[in-house]
């Protein structure tokens, strides 16, 4: 073969590595649109990395409402127009989550914020105006505060950064967790009959019946070559005469008077033999694959995957399973309990039953090699002290650097022996979703756990 | 069709005393456990009779497939619970919290009290606890007869067999929890295997001349992809639903056993058994060691007895994950006081330092008929056999007696405990 030949291929495959490399930098880049709305003065939007577009105060902290919100013997959270985060420091549990009873002294009150402490209400000013969806409530001690669809409004003394979205999230948190404080969203830009939903791998586009879409690489630009037996399985999103195509959505005909939708001038499908809503059956033939929004960062280099019997879990280089942990109190203010800088004498109890030194055996950190970094704010390298669970000072003597998630460290579980296994996911208090340990699923094809933030 | 044959179908000239028979093979368990749970007898006159001529006919290609549908740890119960549980029954985490931590008008600690319970659930030890544990009794339990003898801790069956294994029994058999038909979690867990596809077990049987005696049949496990098929009431299986084999996330629960057909009662050779049990989503497996099963076949459906020794940290791992101490308050379990029960009453395969880790256990089971998709059978058959894992061996660094009976006696305790 002579030099122009192999200079060609080695030209093709650098252009084949180069084009794959810029279509998922192409992807990772793409955000999610939203649709513009009125804002009071200063206020904005922030595109975040895991949940899309959020509505921000004037120094870009994400702003949060927090649902009112069963729990298995009472309900916490804000009923529409008024607030319940009040300045009084909780000192006591409320028995809300049975079997344990009301009354018991939380941990470390010395250090325990007060609701408003942890959650600042977005203050207005006294002269401030409703404008669209945005009111203004009365709070109990007078003052003034900002409500999005009649939702009293709060930041989070966890978010640092314009982008930062550490006090709370946007799954379809179920069960029995705590009453989470959610990121307050712009209408997504989507036509009627769409909806889109936070999933540990982006935010996913679905039906309206949240059945996942798909897009096909057979597929051209606003045209299907989808047809005959592709289309039982593959049915085409269609868009009804009146609709009009605006932004990422274009419509096009695939066949005379019937319009399909594309996203990105990418034709839309749903799949007949996706078994759950948010599913990912339909990306396992070659060549179709669920359609994002925006995709989420993926985990650092030297992280890898594992199949379990349920699906895929992120793990460590060395295949080991990669667990969270998570914990809300079971206070009147709900307040976490899994970031360092709260109290860690919850995790402590499942990690090492109060021991510090089991805990560090049993539930070890997922250390950062020397050296290694990050793209991306989801997943960031902390020093921690080991002994105390909580970020250490700068230039501390025996910190570890570890890897987290959403600035909360992420563990191994030294009971798991060979690859894919997962026993130490749902160890903890119901299930682990009051407080305990979960499996970094990326796909659950049983129970949908990556919509569901577990 | 014949009218001779017509009146076969309309059971008009069936024999009244085989048909008597075939009900009785169709209908019970206690058929079941008799024919599995006795010594298997030495002499030639257990020889398998040729089937009768109007026996169920072989299945197409000798090959039939059922798929799980009612599971439940095997509990024998009287008609008051007097037999088996003559001081009554157990009280659970709620009650134990509250004879622990009694409302005296002492403020506690949450650390003390709640996260202090949680540790001895999910760090548990054998030391020794406050609570008296009621442990079934009686004479009868549900169950096979595991190590072919006759032993002074074997309960008899209900049809009079002998000799049968089933320790589990005895740890469960007086929480309410675990007593049908309106304990918590037996129902959880029986409602789970039909809910999550997670659960799907299919038994398919190869090599089958007769459905009555046969005395050499492959048995393969695997792990469904599918919903049942169900009545229109949507609460019942009915026959003839397909199943595709998950061979993509389910391939360590591909297991093949060997096993006989004999008076229309499957028993298979001991073999190990790692299966998947899912509770409110958690994805938990369990595991038993020389699990044999004994099942009642018939062309549609087949029920009886799956016994072995159960793997108790697997076991205790499941429970805990699944239900946590809500859900085990709602029938008066208590997670530490059963981990207990569990080692103390454990009678098989013993560790380095002699303790036995597993636990001689019985489950009632019910399956239906179900038909596998070819070409997922065809996958599987690619799929090289895997030895199934050891199990979940526990904590791996656990807690001491010595640490758990220095916290019971730094604790301060109700006045009056049982």
């Amino acid at each position: 073969m002579d030099l122009s030949k192999i200079a060609a291929l080695v030209g093709c495959a650098v252009l084949a590595f180069a084009s794959a490399a810029s279509s998922h930098a192409a992807d990772a880049r793409e955000t999610e649109s939203y649709v513009r709305v009125p804002l009071p003065p200063g206020f904005r939007v922030e595109k975040t990395e895991l949940d899309g577009p959020v509505f921000a105060d004037a120094k870009g902290h994400t702003l949060y409402r927090w649902p009112f919100t069963d729990q298995r013997v009472g309900n916490v959270g804000d009923p529409k127009g008024q607030s319940t985060c009040t300045d009084v420091k909780s000192t006591t549990n409320t028995g809300y989550m049975s079997p344990y009873p009301p009354g018991l002294i939380l941990p470390e009150l010395d250090q325990r914020p007060t609701c408003t402490q942890a959650y600042p209400p977005a203050l207005a000013p006294a002269n401030a105006k409703p404008v669209g969806k945005w009111t203004v409530i009365t709070r109990k001690d007078g003052r003034k505060q900002w409500a999005y669809d009649g939702f009293a409004l709060y930041t989070s003394n966890l978010d640092q950064r314009p982008g930062d979205v550490i006090g709370g999230d946007s799954y379809e948190h179920r069960g029995d967790n705590p009453a989470m404080r959610v990121p307050v969203q712009p209408p997504p830009d989507l036509p009627p009959g769409f909806n889109v939903a936070t999933d540990r791998t982006g935010r996913m586009l679905l039906d309206g019946r949240k059945f996942s879409v798909y897009a096909s690489d057979a597929d051209a630009e606003n045209k299907s070559n989808c047809d005959g037996v592709c289309a039982k399985t593959r049915i085409p999103m269609l868009a009804p005469a009146s609709a009009r195509q605006h932004g990422d959505w274009t419509i096009f005909e695939r066949s005379p008077g019937v319009l399909q939708w594309a996203f990105r001038k990418r034709p839309l499908y749903t799949y007949t033999l996706d078994p759950v809503a948010q599913g990912r059956d339909g990306s396992d033939e070659p060549g179709w694959h669920n359609v994002y929004t925006q995709r989420s960062p993926p985990p650092p280099a030297g992280f890898t995957q594992q199949n379990t019997a349920a699906g895929i879990v992120v793990s460590d280089a060395q295949g080991k399973t990669v667990y969270m942990y998570n914990c809300g109190d079971d206070s009147v203010d709900q307040l976490g309990c899994d970031h360092p800088t709260q109290t860690q004498v919850y995790r402590l109890s499942m990690c090492g039953a109060g021991d510090v030194e089991r805990c560090l055996n049993t539930f070890p950190y997922v250390t950062a090699p020397a050296g290694a970094k990050t793209d991306n704010r989801s997943w960031s390298i902390v020093d921690i002290d080991p002994k105390t669970g909580r970020f250490a000072r700068p230039g501390q003597s025996g910190a570890v650097r570890v890897w987290a998630y959403r600035d909360r460290p992420v563990y191994t579980y030294a009971g798991d022996k060979h690859a894919g296994d997962i026993n130490a996911d749902g160890l903890g208090e119901f299930r682990g979703q009051r407080q305990g340990f979960k499996a970094y699923w990326i796909r659950d094809d049983f129970n949908a756990r990556t919509r569901s933030g577990e | 069709m014949t009218s001779s044959f017509t009146d076969i179908l309309l059971c008009k000239r069936i024999p009244a005393g085989l048909l008597a028979a075939l009900v009785v093979l169709a209908c019970g368990y206690a058929a079941a456990v008799h024919a599995a749970g006795t010594v298997p007898p030495a002499t030639a006159a257990s020889a398998a009779a040729e089937p009768p001529a109007d026996a169920p006919t072989p299945p197409p290609n000798g090959t039939i497939a059922y798929v799980l549908t009612d599971l439940h740890w095997a509990v024998w119960e009287s008609a008051d619970g007097k037999t088996e549980c003559p001081k009554g029954f157990n009280e659970g985490n709620r009650e134990h919290f509250k004879k622990l931590f009694p409302q005296d008008g002492k403020q506690r600690t949450l650390l003390e009290t709640q996260l202090r319970r949680e540790v001895d659930a999910w760090y548990p030890t054998t030391a020794p606890e406050q609570f008296n544990f009621l442990e079934a009794g009686g004479p009868t339990a549900y169950g096979l007869n595991l190590d072919y003898k006759i032993g002074q801790t074997d309960f008899t069956g209900p049809d009079g067999a002998k000799g049968v294994d089933n320790q589990l029994y005895r740890v469960l058999g007086c929480i309410r929890n675990y007593r049908p038909p309106e304990g918590a979690i037996q129902g959880f867990d029986n409602d789970e295997v039909t809910k999550d596809v997670y659960n799907r077990v299919i038994v398919e049987l190869s090599g089958v001349e007769s459905l009555v005696n046969d005395d050499d049949v492959q048995v393969m496990i695997y792990r469904g992809r599918d919903p049942i098929l169900l009545d229109a009431t949507g609460k019942n299986a009915i026959p003839g639903g397909s199943q595709r084999i998950d061979v993509r996330w389910g391939s360590k629960f591909i297991q093949k056993m060997h096993g006989r057909i004999k008076g229309g009662v499957l028993t298979t050779d001991p073999s190990d058994f790692i299966y998947p049990w899912a509770v409110f989503y958690i994805a938990t497996d369990e595991f038993m060691h020389a699990a044999r099963f004994s099942l009642n076949l018939t062309p549609t459906r087949a029920e009886g007895v799956i016994g072995g020794y159960l793997d108790i940290e697997s076991w205790y791992s499941q429970m805990n994950r699944s239900y946590s101490t809500h859900h085990q308050s709602y029938g008066q379990s208590s997670a530490p006081s059963m981990y207990k029960a569990l080692r103390r009453l454990a009678d098989g395969y013993p560790d380095e330092s002699g303790a036995n880790t597993a636990i001689s256990a019985a489950l009632l089971a019910r399956w239906t008929q179900v038909n596998l998709v070819p070409a997922s059978k065809a996958q599987a058959a690619s799929i090289a056999l895997q030895k199934p894992a050891p199990p979940y061996a526990g904590p791996p660094f656990p807690r001491t007696i010595a640490e758990e009976t220095a916290e019971n006696n730094s604790q301060v305790a109700s006045a009056e405990l049982r």
